[in-house]
């Protein structure tokens, strides 16, 4: 494949990811994660420095499987949790998609930005979150999957709530 | 209506069994004002670790309500505090949570100052055709009235007029030596900063921060994750959680302190799960048998005003600050042993992430029912709240059983099972809160006599 083929299946994958979270297609989202796929969203250390180990340091969200996505869309469905009742109305727009060297046609990694609006129905308030992914996919069963996501928030004064959903 | 003196805002009658507050305590602009004036400026109030400007010239911005403050360790290696703002034209000094400098210049004008707050450079000086009088003035940055450590917690009174930080404190040091004395080579926050608003009142997260009462129903879908979990019906295996339901039957209780502070526990259902669990061995020959069996249990602790300490399965360090009488900023890190051996400190981290982030399992369910207080107060108003009753039949006055083997006097204790979910640590806040806002209408009365 080559380089404009990769980047436009990676591409895809990210808009896909996207559009299941905003439309609560939940299995369709975890569909697209390795029962391995590692869901990491670094705190930042200071205002300058993210941390880097996640054994000894405070990630926003660490999951080293998708059991920990898997915990968080359980209790979605719940209807338990007041944080999520109403469920908040989300829309992310994924840009500036780009290919890292080496790609091949088994695996790639795809660094872009990301914005997500955040409407709570609670309180009829909206929050705009917004960073950069870094998304490792690897293709297998004749499909892209996520190997890896990483989640950079860039602005982390957070209105009360935050979620796998809302990054 | 509006009542002419703070007191009545609390309704404390210990004859009757009667402690009520009102709904306005929560609502009411001018009582914030006054709050910020006579709580926040009135008492002692954290700014930060010791352990967080270790080196000389080490600086943390802190804050005192609405005030911001420079924490700044000099070249000595002592600690001073001053308000953050230069004496020329009143430009806020310091912009980063945290750094070293050895030297502060304003971006305004340029003036500058050493870690220890002292003026070492007006710029231009010499040509300014100043008057001598200038020179006579001090230009140093403006120190806060009192500063004073106890173990490592760096504190502050904007107030000249209070108690020693260690009378202030009183018995409550305990339960600060309860988490201190955890690593016996000192303790860190574990890096990672969490930082998050609710939309009310302050008084909710020091409430909530001692009250077992709400974790069935506002926790629901996290004790039914840990269910989840430890039935292998979840694959999320990353993560230790006890099953707090089986505590219902445990022992529990509470404390109140003079001055606001306080301390609610409970036996722990499984205390191998939590990380300080594994260094046991030490920390029984550091702070003996007692004190290591009483860090084994879950112990919440408010240091009144803005001081919170969650010690369930990991530990958290929450504190507190008022934006405005309805958003109230929050810092939460995590708390931990020195040295700590990988494997627990990973479990630690893991722990912390689940319950206590804000991007947890638990938070934002806490801050969110918060924020329907918050709206509840300004739908009705005028009334009086029914959430400071639960365990008024068990309270003893002075210590009882636990407390004596703690060594301590509190005010008032409570002991039962787990399941009575005792609301009797917020008095202790409520007290203080009268206390502090009736000496601070006594002074404004005063000054305005003079």
């Amino acid at each position: 494949m080559d380089h404009s083929a990769l980047l436009a299946a990676g591409v895809d994958v990210l808009s896909r990811e996207a559009r299941y979270i905003d439309e609560r297609q939940w299995d369709d989202w975890l569909g697209l994660y390795l029962e391995d796929a590692e869901f990491w969203a670094p705190a930042w250390r200071d205002d300058d420095t993210l941390t880097d180990d996640v054994n000894r340091e405070i990630s926003l969200f660490y999951f080293e499987s998708r059991g920990g996505l898997e915990d968080r869309v359980w209790r979605i469905r719940s209807g338990q949790a007041p944080a999520l009742t109403p469920m908040p109305r989300t829309a992310h727009h994924v840009t500036n998609a780009l290919l890292e060297d080496g790609a091949t046609a088994g695996a790639m990694t795809l660094h872009s930005a990301w914005s997500c609006h955040v409407y709570s129905l609670r309180d009829k308030s909206q929050h705009v979150f917004f960073g950069r992914y870094q998304h490792d996919l690897v293709y297998a069963d004749s499909d892209w999957r996520i190997k890896r996501k990483k989640i950079v928030l860039m602005n982390d004064y957070i209105p009360g709530m935050i979620d796998v959903f809302c990054v | 209506m509006r009542y002419s003196d703070a007191a009545d805002y609390v309704i404390d009658d210990p004859a009757r069994g009667e402690f009520r507050v009102h709904r306005d305590v929560f609502s009411d602009q001018d009582l914030f004002e006054e709050e910020l004036k006579n709580v926040f400026e009135g008492t002692w109030v954290f700014l930060c670790l010791e352990s967080q400007i270790p080196q000389p010239h080490d600086f943390h911005c802190a804050r005192i309500g609405r005030r911001s403050v420079i924490v700044s360790r000099d070249g000595d290696g002592a600690v001073h505090c001053f308000y953050n703002t230069c004496r020329h034209r009143g430009a806020t000094l310091c912009h980063t949570e945290r750094g070293n400098r050895s030297v502060h210049v304003c971006d305004y004008h340029g003036w500058a100052y050493d870690s220890g707050g002292r003026n070492v450079d007006i710029k231009d000086r010499d040509f300014g055709c100043y008057r001598d009088e200038f020179g006579e003035e001090n230009h140093d940055l403006v120190p806060v009235a009192r500063l004073d450590s106890y173990r490592g917690f760096i504190f502050a009174s904007l107030n000249p007029d209070v108690l020693s930080l260690e009378e202030h404190l009183g018995d409550a040091r305990t339960c600060l030596d309860l988490i201190v004395d955890q690593g016996p080579d000192g303790m860190e926050l574990v890096p990672g900063r969490t930082n998050y608003t609710y939309d009310a009142n302050w008084k909710l997260q020091l409430d909530n921060g001692s009250d077992p009462y709400h974790l069935t129903s506002t926790h629901r879908s996290f004790m039914r994750i840990v269910h989840r979990r430890a039935e292998g019906k979840s694959a999320n295996t990353q993560v230790e959680s006890p099953d707090f339901q089986k505590r219902f039957a445990m022992p529990a209780g509470m404390f109140t302190f003079d001055r606001g502070h306080s301390m609610i526990w409970a036996d722990h259902p499984v205390p191998e799960n939590k990380p300080l669990s594994g260094t046991m061995e030490r920390v029984r020959a550091h702070a003996g048998e007692v004190r290591a069996k009483w860090m084994l249990r879950t112990r919440n602790t408010t240091i009144f005003p803005n001081l919170q300490f969650n010690d369930s399965t990991s530990l958290v360090l929450r504190t507190i600050t008022p934006l405005s009488v309805d958003r109230t900023e929050m810092q939460v890190y995590s708390f931990g042993p020195i040295g700590e051996p990988l494997d627990l400190r990973r479990r630690r981290v893991r722990q912390h992430e689940d319950f206590f982030n804000v991007s947890g399992l638990a938070t934002p369910d806490d801050t969110l029912c918060y924020a329907d207080c918050q709206d509840g107060y300004y739908n009705l108003s005028g009334d009086w709240l029914q959430g400071f009753q639960r365990g008024m039949a068990a309270v003893t006055h002075g210590p009882n059983d636990p407390a004596r083997e703690l060594g301590i006097a509190p005010a008032t204790s409570v002991l039962g099972k787990y399941s009575m979910q005792n609301e009797m640590a917020f008095h202790a806040a409520y007290r203080e809160w009268v206390r502090l806002m009736t000496l601070g209408r006594a002074r404004d009365q005063r000054l305005a006599a003079e």
